[in-house]
C-alpha cells in the first residue's frame, strides 16, 4: 500500500528544509541523520506548503522525539522560515548540554544574554538580603547542631550579622559559579567504591519471566518440546523464572555554594559510578536544575573532569524543594522502581518546606530506596535539625554522611546494613 | 495500491464526529501516520487523550482497532503468538494412542497457534490501527524486540519463519514517561506531545462528549479544572476527570458549581488527599464565583 503520489517540491524549499534539518542536527545535537531527512522531504509532499503552520506541525512530528526538543523546534523554525524582511527573533542558545559531540565541552560558551529560555538571572552583583525566606534560612541556621560550616556558626545568638552573610550565600540570586574542573588523581580509589556499590545493592525480582532452571511457573513451550521426543510424556519439566533486576542511580548533587567541595567530589564519584555503571543519572541543582549525564557520558576516563559553566544548577542559593519536584515530574521517567535515588546536601534551603515534602513524598513512592547524603551527618553529635532534612527525614530509607572518600568507600556496607529494598 | 489520506482539516472532522476535539497539530500527525507509513509516539500528562486518538483514529478509518497494553514483564511471546498447548499435548497422546508419528511440521502448523495481537495486526488484508499503549511499563527487552516491527514491518516465528505484514497497521505507540524510551524507539517514531486542551477545547469536548450538560455548568467545570490545573497537584486533573466531574453534576441535577455540589463530587476529579487539601482554598474561591453568576443570570434574563 502506498500513499498518492506527491508533487514535485521546489527545489529551493528542499534546500532550505535539508539546511534547517542540518541545523538542528549540528547546533542542538538532534539524532538526525539522512533518514529523517528524507522523511521530512516525504512529509513535505503530504502537507499544504503554503500552509506554514501545518508544514511547521508536520516537521516538528517527523524531526523531536521529546517536549524538549519540541521547545528548541518551534524557536528554531520561526526563526529560519521567517518572512523575508520579518524581524530577526532572538537567537536560541544550543540546547545544553546535551549537543555537543563528546570531548568538546571545553569549547562551550556561556549562554549568550539574549536566550529566550536559559538565560542566566543569578548571574548579578551579590545582592542585598531578599525580604522572602528569611526566616527560613534563619531557622536552618540556628538548628543546625554541628556547625560544619563557617556560615552556620552562630545563628541564634546574633540574627542580625550572621544571618545576613548567610542569606547572601545562600541566597537564590548568588552569583553562578562558573565553570567547574576536578582533578582525575582519586579516580581509582573512587572507582572501588562506586564497584562496591554497584555489587552492593540488590533489588528483587524483575516481573519478566525467562528460561532458568529452576523457577515459579511451567515453561510449557520448552516442556512440550521435550516432550515431543517421548511420545507426549512430560518427564522433564522445563521452568521459568525471574531474573534480578539491575540497578539504576540517580544523583541530585546541591551545587550551591555552601556545598562546594562536597559537591565536586560526588561529582568525580557519579563520574566513576557512570564508568562502572551505564544506568546512572546525575542531576545538578542550585536554584535551577541541569542534567549532567550527557557530559559525564561524554567525559573521557582517566583525563580531568570538566564542565561548562553550569548556570543556575552551580554555585548559587539553594532550592531544595523547587528543584526536586521538577525532577520528580518533569524528569518522572528517570525514578522508577529500580532506581536508587542519592540527594547530596546540607539541607540549608530557602524554599517553602511544604514542595519539599511533595517532591519527597512523590520520590518516595516512586524510587527503590531514598538516601540522603549530608555532609554534616557523619560528624559527632550531628542531628538532622535543619529543617530541609528534617521535612525529608520520614521520606527516606538513609539519611548517611558524605564528607570524604571514605565516607563514598563505607557507602556499599551502610546500604547492604539498611536492610531489603523496596 | 493507493490509498487517500485525508487531510488535517478532514481528520478533524473525522475525529469530531465521533466525539474526539483534536488539534491541528495532533491531526497532521496523524495523518502523517497513514501518509508515510511510520508509527506515532504520543506522550503527554495522563489524561490527555492519547489512547483516546487512536480509537478514535479507528473508527474514522472505518478499520480494526488491535491493542496490546504493555506492562512491566510482557515478552515477545505473549504479544506475538504462543502455541496451544494443551491441545499439542492431547494430540501427541491420541497420535501415540493410534501408534502414529508426529512432525514438527504438524505439531508447529498453524492449527496450534494462538495469534496474539502483534501477530493479529500483521495478519489482517486491511490496515487496522495497532495500538501499543503506555509502551513506558514495558521493558528495555521488549523495546530492542519492538524495533524489528516498527522498522520492517515483520515477525520471527522460529517454528514458521518471517511473517511479512499483508497491509502496514496504523502504529500509536502512548507513553506516560515513567521510563525512559531509547532513541532507537523514539527514531523509528514520528512523535507529538499530547498537551492538556485550552479552555475552549475543552469546552467543545464536554459539549461533543456530553451534550446534556447545561452550558453554563460545563463552562464553570472548564474553568475550574483549567485552575486546578495550574496548581502544582500530584495528580493534576485529565480530560476523563473533566468529563466525570461534568457528568456527575449533571447526574445530581446542578446547573452550576456550588461547595456542596464541589464537596460532593470532589472525588471524581482529584484522586489524592493531599491535591484535595492543596485545591480547598481554590474551589472555594471557585464556588463562590460562579454561586454568583448563578445568582446574576436570572436578572439579566429577566431584564
Amino acid at each position: 500500500m502506498t500513499a498518492d503520489p506527491a508533487p514535485p517540491l521546489p527545489a529551493d524549499l528542499a534546500t532550505r528544509v535539508t539546511a534547517f534539518v542540518a541545523r538542528l542536527r549540528t547546533r542542538h545535537g538532534f539524532l538526525l541523520g539522512p533518514g529523517e531527512a528524507a522523511d521530512a522531504l516525504r512529509t513535505l509532499g503530504v502537507v499544504d506548503v503554503l500552509r506554514k503552520h501545518e508544514v511547521r506541525d508536520a516537521l516538528r512530528a517527523v524531526l523531536t522525539a521529546s517536549p524538549e526538543q519540541r521547545r528548541v523546534f518551534d524557536q528554531e523554525f520561526n526563526a529560519f522560515f521567517r518572512p523575508d524582511g520579518g524581524p530577526l527573533p532572538p537567537t536560541l542558545p544550543p540546547l545544553l548540554p546535551q549537543t555537543e559531540a563528546p570531548g568538546v565541552e571545553q569549547e562551550h560558551q556561556p549562554s549568550p544574554p539574549n536566550g529566550a529560555d536559559d538565560a542566566e538571572p543569578e548571574k548579578k552583583p551579590a545582592p542585598t538580603p531578599p525580604d522572602s525566606g528569611d526566616g527560613d534560612d534563619q531557622g536552618d541556621v540556628d538548628t543546625t547542631q554541628a556547625q560544619p560550616l563557617g556560615e552556620s556558626d552562630d545563628g541564634s545568638e546574633d540574627p542580625d550579622e550572621p544571618a545576613q552573610t548567610i542569606r547572601t550565600k545562600l541566597s537564590p540570586n548568588a552569583s553562578g559559579g562558573g565553570e567547574f574542573d576536578a582533578t582525575e588523581g582519586d579516580l581509582p580509589e573512587l572507582l572501588r567504591a562506586a564497584g562496591a556499590l554497584v555489587r552492593a545493592v540488590e533489588l528483587g525480582r524483575s516481573r519478566r519471566l525467562k528460561p532458568m532452571p529452576r523457577g515459579p511457573k511451567l515453561d510449557a513451550r520448552r516442556t512440550i518440546r521435550a516432550a515431543a521426543r517421548t511420545a507426549g510424556d512430560a518427564t522433564l519439566l522445563k521452568w521459568l523464572g525471574r531474573p534480578r533486576r539491575a540497578p539504576r542511580f540517580l544523583l541530585i548533587l546541591d551545587g550551591s555554594r555552601s556545598m562546594g567541595r562536597d559537591a565536586t567530589l560526588l561529582l568525580r564519584f557519579a563520574h566513576a559510578l557512570h564508568l562502572r555503571s551505564r544506568r546512572v543519572e546525575v542531576y545538578a541543582f542550585s536554584t535551577g536544575l541541569t542534567r549532567l549525564t550527557p557530559l559525564l557520558r561524554g567525559a573521557p576516563p582517566g583525563k580531568t573532569l570538566h564542565l561548562p559553566d553550569l548556570g543556575e544548577a552551580w554555585g548559587g542559593g539553594t532550592r531544595i524543594g523547587e528543584n526536586l519536584l521538577k525532577l520528580a515530574r518533569q524528569e518522572r521517567e528517570h525514578v522508577n522502581r529500580d532506581t536508587l535515588v542519592f540527594i547530596l546536601s546540607d539541607g540549608l534551603d530557602t524554599g517553602p518546606v511544604e514542595e519539599l515534602e511533595r517532591a519527597m513524598r512523590e520520590l518516595h513512592h516512586r524510587a527503590a530506596r531514598v538516601v540522603w547524603l549530608s555532609p554534616l551527618a557523619g560528624m559527632p553529635g550531628y542531628q538532622p535539625v535543619q529543617r530541609a532534612v528534617k521535612a525529608a527525614l520520614p521520606y527516606l530509607d538513609g539519611l548517611l554522611p558524605a564528607s570524604g572518600v571514605g565516607d563514598l568507600h563505607a557507602l556499599a556496607g551502610r546500604l547492604k546494613r539498611g536492610g531489603a529494598l523496596r | 495500491m493507493t490509498v487517500s489520506v485525508p487531510t488535517p482539516g478532514d481528520l478533524q472532522a473525522l475525529f469530531r464526529a465521533r466525539g474526539y476535539v483534536a488539534g491541528e497539530a495532533l491531526a497532521t500527525a496523524v495523518r502523517l501516520v497513514v501518509a508515510l507509513d511510520k508509527p506515532l509516539l504520543l506522550e503527554g500528562p495522563a489524561g490527555v487523550g492519547k489512547t483516546e486518538a487512536a480509537k478514535t483514529l479507528a473508527l474514522a478509518l472505518d478499520t480494526r482497532l488491535i491493542r496490546l497494553q504493555c506492562y512491566e514483564g510482557l515478552d515477545a511471546q505473549s504479544s506475538l503468538y504462543e502455541w496451544n498447548y494443551a491441545r499439542q499435548l492431547l494430540h501427541l497422546r491420541g497420535a501415540e494412542l493410534a501408534g502414529e508419528r508426529v512432525g514438527d511440521d504438524e505439531l508447529y502448523g498453524e492449527k496450534f497457534l494462538l495469534a496474539r495481537p502483534l501477530l493479529q495486526a500483521i495478519r489482517e488484508e486491511r490496515a487496522p490501527v495497532l495500538l501499543i499503549d503506555e509502551v513506558d511499563r514495558a521493558d528495555d527487552a521488549f523495546e530492542a524486540f519492538l524495533l524489528e516491527l516498527l522498522a520492517e514491518w515483520q515477525i520471527t516465528v522460529p517454528e514458521l519463519g518471517t511473517l511479512h505484514a499483508r497491509s502496514r497497521p496504523h502504529v500509536i505507540l502512548t507513553s506516560n514517561r515513567s521510563r525512559e524510551l531509547s532513541d532507537a524507539l523514539r527514531r523509528r517514531c514520528l512523535y507529538h506531545w499530547v498537551e492538556y486542551p485550552s479552555a475552549r477545547q475543552e469546552l467543545e469536548i464536554v459539549h461533543a462528549r456530553l451534550p446534556g450538560v447545561n452550558q453554563g455548568l460545563a463552562r464553570q467545570v472548564t474553568d475550574a479544572i483549567q485552575a486546578l490545573r495550574a496548581l502544582p497537584l500530584g495528580k493534576p486533573p485529565g480530560v476523563a476527570e473533566t468529563l466525570d466531574w461534568a457528568a456527575a453534576l449533571a447526574s445530581l441535577h446542578r446547573d452550576h458549581l456550588d461547595a456542596g455540589a464541589i464537596e460532593a463530587t470532589l472525588g471524581a476529579v482529584l484522586k489524592l488527599r493531599e491535591d484535595q487539601l492543596l485545591a480547598a482554598p481554590t474551589l472555594k474561591q471557585l464556588a463562590a464565583k460562579a454561586a454568583e453568576q448563578a445568582a446574576s443570570v436570572p436578572v439579566a434574563d429577566g431584564s
